[in-house]
């Protein structure tokens, strides 16, 4: 195996991160040795091939434990209380009736919890907000006192949308004020006068876009549990060492005493990023009452109070030459983040997805007495691609230009922010081949009658380089089986299987003989949280160097049992042969010889390549059917192309690909959190009033991957795949809908009024 | 119906004797036989992850009082393939397919469609999604559950044709 001299191995180094859009400078060390890329020519035999979910048998019987699945010995349960005002104090509470009821053993109200855990303070800033928890014996006697428990509130006026809290006369939402600390966020470069003034068209568009919510099926719980002074908790978490440093800090723990446990988990999407209320209640009636406590969010509290995808409003302008040339792009944003969140808006994507030399953007960001945003899947690029993908659609229309050939036209070769050249970028390839399969160029007859088809297409970048710091172990077991422990998480993205493949591959062992152990903070190497589609590039490639490690000292105790040196050694299939020779002998054979020495080999993640942009890049291209007369759109097909270097497990990403089209087709059809302006109150809590997409309402999707792998990001040549997907299909989908009807759309979801109000009066 | 004390039920395969039945079905499997396949998400009929079989039909058990499952037969997830875990043929064609990504939903998946092959053994697509569209997946997994649901129907059709025989996914 090939490996590169790093002199400077030890010390330490500056890489830059790109988090979700966010470019976080980071000090890591170097690793001990550097390995050679997997090119695309580079033989693989594992990595790259269809194996099956590596959990998918635990999945299909049952046996598959989540943290709703956790109990403990003596276990208790405990409940929210929730606020019934969008803003106020709590005048009284009375918690006297509900103590007194059966199988109660802990209340915790106004001022009961620690400072630090930011809970039960008497001043309310949103309805739903946590004032109150209950621990009993069983859920139903929790969920019977937590009823029982009287609270009086002085009200104060509130703002529950955007421009209420933005009014100069608003209420105030929360002390510091309506507008986050960053707001506005001004990027620019060029000049927009000049690219105005340089256009030969220019359209402006105001496009709107709903509140998404994660609804993830397996709500956000914990159980936590107390030996002495360490605590375990069991979480339903994208970050195992992200909620143990929460866990540690708001309880004043240190955090080797924090044990954070995940194996299986149902669905994250970007909202279950750290400790959460559930979990300090768990863990501080764990401790008051020396019990076990689970605690988990009901379906209304997850849909209402567990992090959502903010509305925008996105004002565009946009300018080109005659031939197609964009001058100009000008955003100005509103996003009512909730009553907390980070400056995730929908601007990047319109600095990062075409070559344009003036580009400025402007995002408000305010405060509103509502729950508060999380990332979710793609977050600020989804928003971004419905606002800049529209204008595109309508600036293609002005120009009486093909859409696909405005934006062949200003394809980017470099990272137009920073002019740094790509790792890899293969967009004009998705293009090709996307428009191929979908057959956007084959003419289409005539529209009439009253079911109209339409065809649309939208473009995706998002940044997915991953990165450091993160860890993996991988040590040979005494039967020669092989155990990989990273402190990573399987969302059911399926990062168990990838990392297998990438171990097997690296260390030449049968896949089967690999098992990937991962979510415990107690027992495995750190690695950073599942977000950003960051887990395989970052993780995968300290799997592989772990992996090689181990493979290099199996390989000189080997040397010495086949009378060589380990330069000559190859492995694959678990069996060790000398090159250019028929001996060999089995990894099991080596082992046996070995007895219970243990082969342990240590891998990291290096320094991203400097000077270096990492972009998933795709275009999705849309057919649909609308009814003219009940506004009903029907998604007939997707075509997805993108290119995400090296695919490890072709069978998974292409899932990654499908359920993030599901999930950006409900974004353009159905989803949107209704919030009640003058009560604050979410009217949609459930799975039957906020609606996401059922198996009736799946088109016929095409998604695959064009390219190769992608050395220069990473030395395992993948980029990250599980974002890409959900961004440009809604503005594909609503540009479909703007040709079948013949008239443009602004805002999603295209719920059946809207698209009626949108079709012209004599269509 | 008349509830008799103690009840009792079947629960793949095993007779159990329940002293004091509250709550629902779900919590019955869930919390006194340990049965956590069966999942709760909505606990209100709205999601299929629950989904049972109760004599023979589906049920949501998060809306099925235990009490009223006194003498029944129940099915769960775990009690599709073996004791010993081993998987019946629609598993295996889960697996095959991809047919779960997270996983939550899935028990409830494979009970309805384990009750949709039972009821029609060669199903079109659309008989598929409409008996499967009751069943949510916020993974987006559907394309794949349909894939190994008609797997399994021609398989069990077709007996020389192997339901683990993936079709080569579009972009191979």
């Amino acid at each position: 195996m090939a490996r590169k001299a790093k002199p400077k191995a030890g010390g330490f180094v500056p890489t830059t991160v790109e988090v979700e859009g966010r470019t976080e400078t980071r000090i890591v060390e170097v690793p001990a040795f550097e390995p050679a890329p997997w090119t695309t020519d580079t033989p693989l035999h594992i990595v790259g091939t269809r194996a099956p979910r590596m959990d998918a048998h635990e999945k299909v019987n049952g046996r598959a434990r989540y943290t709703a699945d956790i109990t403990r010995p003596g276990m208790l349960h405990a409940v929210m209380v929730r606020a019934q005002t969008a803003r106020g104090h709590i005048a009284q509470f009375d918690a006297s009736a509900a103590r007194a009821l059966p199988g109660v053993y802990d209340i915790m109200g106004p001022g009961d919890a620690p400072a630090k855990t930011r809970l039960f303070g008497t001043e309310i800033f949103y309805h739903g907000q946590p004032v109150a928890a209950v621990c009993a014996d069983t859920l139903a006697n929790a969920e019977r006192a937590a009823r029982a428990i009287a609270i009086g509130y002085n009200d104060l006026p509130f703002a529950a949308i955007f421009d209420d809290a933005a009014a100069p006369d608003a209420p105030l939402v929360k002390p510091g004020g309506n507008f986050a600390p960053q707001s506005p966020v001004i990027i620019e470069r060029g000049d927009i006068t000049a690219g105005l003034a340089a256009a030969d068209i220019v359209i402006t568009r105001e496009f709107c876009t709903p509140v998404q919510l994660h609804s993830a099926l397996e709500p956000h719980g914990a159980c936590a549990e107390w030996e002495g002074d360490r605590l375990t908790v069991w979480e339903s978490t994208q970050g195992i060492f992200r909620t143990r440093g929460d866990v540690a800090r708001a309880l004043d723990v240190p955090q080797s005493k924090v044990r954070v446990i995940k194996d299986y988990m149902g669905g994250g999407f970007g909202a279950k990023n750290g400790a959460g209320p559930h979990t300090y209640v768990a863990a501080l009636f764990a401790k008051r009452m020396n019990r076990a406590v689970r605690c988990l969010n009901d379906r209304e509290a997850e849909q209402v109070d567990s992090g959502n995808r903010p509305a925008t409003v996105q004002r565009v302008t946009i300018g080109a030459k005659k031939n197609g040339t964009l001058t100009v792009i000008q955003l100005s944003a509103d996003v009512p983040l909730g009553i907390s969140g980070w400056e995730g808006g929908p601007a990047q994507i319109y600095h990062e997805l075409y070559a344009c030399p003036n580009v400025r953007s402007e995002e408000r960001f305010a405060y509103i007495n509502a729950s508060g945003m999380q990332a979710f899947r793609g977050p600020g690029y989804v928003e971004g691609a419905f606002g800049l993908e529209g204008a595109m659609n309508a600036l293609a229309t002005a120009l009486r230009m093909d859409p696909l050939a405005l934006r062949r036209k200003n394809f980017t070769k470099k990272d137009p922010r920073q002019g740094r050249p790509y790792s890899g970028n293969a967009l004009l390839a998705c293009y090709t081949e996307g428009a191929e399969r979908f057959g956007w160029h084959t003419p289409r007859a005539p529209q009439s009658g009253r079911v109209r088809r339409g065809v649309g297409l939208a473009a995706q970048v998002w940044p997915t380089g991953g990165g450091p710091p993160s860890y993996a172990h991988v040590r040979i077991n005494a039967d020669a089986s092989v155990d990989v422990l990273a402190g990573t998480q399987d969302l059911g993205t399926g990062a168990r299987t990838v990392l297998s493949q990438i171990a097997a591959e690296a260390i030449g062992a049968k896949l089967a003989h690999v098992r990937a152990i991962i979510g415990d903070t107690e027992h495995l190497p750190y690695a950073g949280n599942s977000w950003g589609s960051m887990t395989t590039p970052s993780v995968g490639p300290a799997v592989r160097m772990a992996a090689m490690d181990a493979q290099s000292q199996l390989f000189q105790a080997a040397a010495a049992m086949l009378d060589t040196t380990p330069d000559m050694l190859d492995a694959r299939d678990s069996r060790i042969t000398v090159r250019d020779t028929d001996r060999s002998m089995t990894f099991a054979d080596v082992c046996k010889r070995l007895g219970n020495v243990m082969i342990y080999g240590k891998g990291s993640r290096g320094p991203n390549p400097a000077n270096t942009a990492i972009n998933t890049f795709g275009v999705q291209f849309a057919e649909v059917e609308v009814h003219l007369d009940t506004g009903i759109v029907k998604v007939l097909r997707i075509v997805a192309a993108h290119d995400a270097g090296r695919i490890i497990n072709p069978t998974l990403a292409e899932s990654q690909l499908e359920g993030g089209i599901l999930q950006g087709m409900g974004y353009a059809l159905t989803e949107e959190r209704i919030l009640d302006r003058r009560s604050g109150m979410v009217m949609n809590p459930s799975l039957h009033d906020y609606k996401i997409p059922t198996m009736a309402d799946v088109p016929q999707i095409d998604a695959f991957f064009v390219a190769g792998a992608d050395a220069a990001a990473n030395h395992t040549g993948a980029r990250g795949i599980a974002e890409p997907p959900v961004i440009p299909t809604a503005p594909a989908i609503a540009a479909a809908v703007a040709d079948a009807i013949g008239a443009e759309v602004f805002q999603i979801p295209l719920t059946p009024w809207r698209v009626l109000a949108s079709v012209p009066a004599r269509r | 119906m008349a509830i008799s004390l103690p009840m009792q039920l079947t629960v793949n395969g095993r007779l159990h004797r329940v002293a004091e039945p509250q709550g629902t079905l779900l919590d019955l499997l869930r919390d006194d036989l340990a049965l956590t396949g069966t999942k709760l998400v909505c606990d209100r009929g709205e999601c299929g992850a629950c989904t049972v079989l109760v004599d023979g039909r589906t049920a949501y058990a998060c809306l099925t009082l235990a009490a009223a499952c006194d003498g029944t037969t129940v099915t769960t997830v775990e009690g599709l393939g073996g004791v010993d875990g081993s998987m019946n043929d629609l598993q295996q064609a889960f697996i095959t397919h991809d047919a779960a990504q997270c996983g939550f939903c899935t028990p409830g998946q494979l009970i309805a469609a384990h009750d949709l092959l039972a009821r029609h053994a060669a199903p079109s697509e659309s008989e598929i999604v409409a008996a499967m569209s009751g069943n949510l997946c916020r993974c987006g997994t559907y394309p794949k559950i349909v894939r190994a649901i008609q797997a399994v129907a021609a398989a069990r059709h077709e007996p020389s044709a192997t339901s683990a025989t993936p079709g080569v996914p579009r972009g191979a």
